[in-house]
């Protein structure tokens, strides 16, 4: 009975420090544990986990969205990750485009494009995710699969979460899969408390514990709970090919805006698996001709942990899984779709 | 039906080619029962003469059910489609506490569909027919054009007989709710399939007949959590029956293998569906013999949880924390990482 544990480690540490805190889970796997498992229900009163920017689908821009609708509209047929399709743009989702007889092909990894691509010509793979997810494409792209790059880095996303005085966090878990491929040395210039989490039960706890001690000690540091995956260089295999094939540019997050050197841009090397040069005149033309649609949708704050789901005005009313108005209730990480299923 | 032969248009058209191909089908169909099969349209029971081969009271009640298949891939670790489609119409009929007495079988084939996995997928369901000595009574061919279906589509309607009707509202505060055996493994050994894992967890698909009849007394409401899996099954259950149902997380029967392909795929347990397992809710002083009686059949058999004041279905986890278990919402589509 290790959890039950930590949790009166927890419940004595918290008493200890007796004033609120707030500690943001980085990573969306690591808010479908805290759902899943209950956590936040056997929490003192004084600890409040909240959501951040950690689900990628929730982080894709709505520009994003639009030019890859767009493609798919205009007759390129387009393969992605499943929560990718539901995402709502200017022009409807990639569902919608699929209903109106665009190509649309879900897809669960990288291999699964790549077989696609040599069977369907022009194909284009939305690549979607943070390091994790980047590796795989970039391996698929020296495989020859033409990708559409949304991929984006963490490090500048904490940086700017870290710059926003309205954002006020006790201590971060830092995601354990990202820091499986970039390591956590990365994360030492941030002064606060931070622990590298697993996806159990007990890895979270335990995080939440090591955060309580470091804030009793007054320390402000990087802890590693998920050393049995992540080590603190990181996977360097990993990291060399994302850098062979991609370039740092800066990126549009939703609801965060534009964050210097946090996007990835297939190198010059690469163009003719590039489809935003491929496509480039097709892009420009999707890009003039889109009105943004606007919405009330407050993703972004929610994604910044400035509000709760619950006082976005469209949460479980107009919004809801079945029928999302924002790509936080899209994906199953997304902080309003998590909030959504497991009612607190 | 030979090897390598395909299905051809016109084996659906009416005339001497679907002779042939229902003459086939039917070859196989083994099982014949008390039906009158004239070769008119449809086939007969006489259930004042007949009845009392399946129930032994005169006051039977008619229960009738139909489903439709379409399962990818077609051939599984544990079973097809056939299996699934006949299995299906029977546990329908069985967790209402009736006793199926004829299925209907009706398939739309696909041009090119190979002869030899028809024959396959008929003589699965002719496998179940008999270990059940439920006779398949009447049914229909039809082929469409290639590309207008995905390889083959089966739909069965079932009637039974039942004494008394068990329903999915009848739970009772106090009641202890249990299953019949290990949960989701359909969904395990589709998913395998589907992604190339290796696993040895096979489909549970079965027929549930037996197993329901020698427990139905006991029920006070009975459900096989197919599609939408537990999550489904048991709010519905809830709902209907006005009651909240609390599960232990601990004594819920998941393999470790299919939580660590639900973990993988990022598809929550709770949602795989079983095709041969059923949920039901007993009065507590008749739980642990009901559990000794499908521990015959099943030694996972058990009780997860207890029917108590209140509505939804909530479950207490590992860690001793209390989480809501939602219906499963939206598509089932696979996450991002």
């Amino acid at each position: 009975m290790e959890s039950k544990k930590i949790i009166k480690n927890i419940w004595e540490k918290a008493q200890k420090i007796n004033r609120p805190l707030r500690f943001m889970e980085l990573c969306g796997t690591h808010s479908e544990a805290i759902a899943k498992h209950g956590i936040k229900n056997i929490l003192p009163k004084n600890i409040k986990l909240i959501t951040g920017p950690g689900c990628p689908v929730c982080v894709t821009d709505q520009s994003e969205i639009d030019i890859v609708t767009g493609l798919a509209l205009a007759g390129i047929p387009i393969a992605c990750y499943g929560d990718a399709t539901n995402i709502p743009g200017s022009l409807g989702s990639l569902e919608n485009a699929r209903q109106k007889g665009a190509q649309v092909h879900i897809v669960y990894d990288v291999i699964e494009a790549l077989e696609l691509s040599r069977k369907i010509p022009n194909l284009v793979f939305w690549g979607i995710g943070f390091e994790t997810t980047t590796v795989m494409t970039a391996w698929g792209i020296q495989e020859g699969l033409a990708v559409f790059s949304s991929h984006k880095l963490f490090p500048p996303a904490m940086e700017a979460l870290m710059a926003n005085n309205k954002i006020r966090v006790d201590g971060f878990i830092n995601p354990g899969h990202v820091s499986a491929i970039i390591g956590a040395e990365v994360y030492e210039k941030f002064k606060i408390p931070q622990v590298i989490a697993g996806f159990g039960a007990e890895d979270v706890l335990l995080a939440i514990e090591m955060l309580l001690d470091q804030i009793i000690s007054g320390e402000k540091k990087v802890e590693n709970e998920y050393t049995r995956l992540v080590k603190k260089e990181g996977n360097q295999k990993a990291q060399k090919i994302i850098s062979e094939i991609f370039e740092i540019r800066n990126a549009s997050w939703r609801g965060l805006g534009e964050i210097e050197k946090s996007g990835l841009k297939i190198r010059k090397k690469y163009q003719h698996l590039d489809a935003e040069f491929i496509h480039r005149d097709l892009i420009a033309k999707i890009k003039k001709e889109i009105k943004p649609r606007k919405s009330i949708c407050r993703c972004g704050e929610v994604l910044q942990g400035l509000i709760e789901s619950k006082q976005c005005k469209l949460f479980g009313k107009s919004c809801t899984p079945d029928n999302p108005q924002g790509a936080c209730m899209v994906s199953r990480e997304g902080s309003c779709n998590i909030n959504f299923r497991f009612t607190e | 039906m030979k090897n390598n032969k395909i299905i051809e248009l016109e084996m659906g058209g009416g005339g001497k080619k679907s002779e042939e191909l229902i003459g086939n089908i039917r070859k196989i169909l083994s099982v014949k029962g008390k039906w009158k099969n004239t070769k008119d349209d449809g086939a007969v029971f006489d259930l004042s003469r007949d009845a009392t081969c399946c129930v032994s009271t005169e006051r039977n009640k008619l229960v009738f059910t139909t489903d439709a298949f379409i399962v990818d891939p077609l051939f599984f670790p544990g079973g097809d489609i056939g299996k699934i489609a006949i299995c299906g119409t029977i546990n329908d009929l069985s967790v209402m506490g009736a006793k199926p007495i004829g299925i209907s079988l009706s398939l739309v084939i696909e041009e090119g569909f190979l002869q030899s996995d028809l024959e396959k997928i008929i003589q699965s369901i002719n496998k179940i027919s008999k270990e059940a000595g439920i006779p398949i009574v009447t049914g229909d061919t039809k082929v469409t054009e290639k590309g207008k279906i995905d390889k083959i589509e089966i739909t069965t309607s079932g009637v039974g007989l039942a004494k008394e009707i068990i329903s999915n509202d009848g739970a009772k505060v106090g009641d202890d709710i249990i299953v019949s055996g290990d949960l989701g493994e359909h969904a395990v050994a589709l998913l395998a399939k589907r992604f190339n894992y290796q696993t040895k967890i096979k489909s549970d698909c079965q027929p549930l007949i037996a197993e329901i009849q020698s427990v139905a007394k006991y029920l006070t409401s009975c459900k096989d959590p197919t599609r939408g899996g537990m999550a489904a099954v048991l709010n519905e259950m809830a709902e209907k029956s006005k009651t909240k149902f609390v599960l232990e997380e601990k004594d819920l029967p998941y393999k470790k293998e299919t939580v660590a392909i639900s973990e993988l795929l990022g598809i929550d347990v709770f949602s795989f569906p079983s095709e041969g397992r059923f949920v039901a809710t007993v009065a507590k002083k008749d739980s642990q013999k009901v559990i000794g009686i499908l521990k015959k059949y099943n030694k996972s058999a058990r009780i997860i949880g207890e029917v108590q004041k209140g509505k939804e279905v909530w479950l207490k986890t590992k860690i001793g924390a209390v989480k809501k278990i939602e219906v499963p919402r939206g598509k089932l589509i696979p996450r991002i990482c």
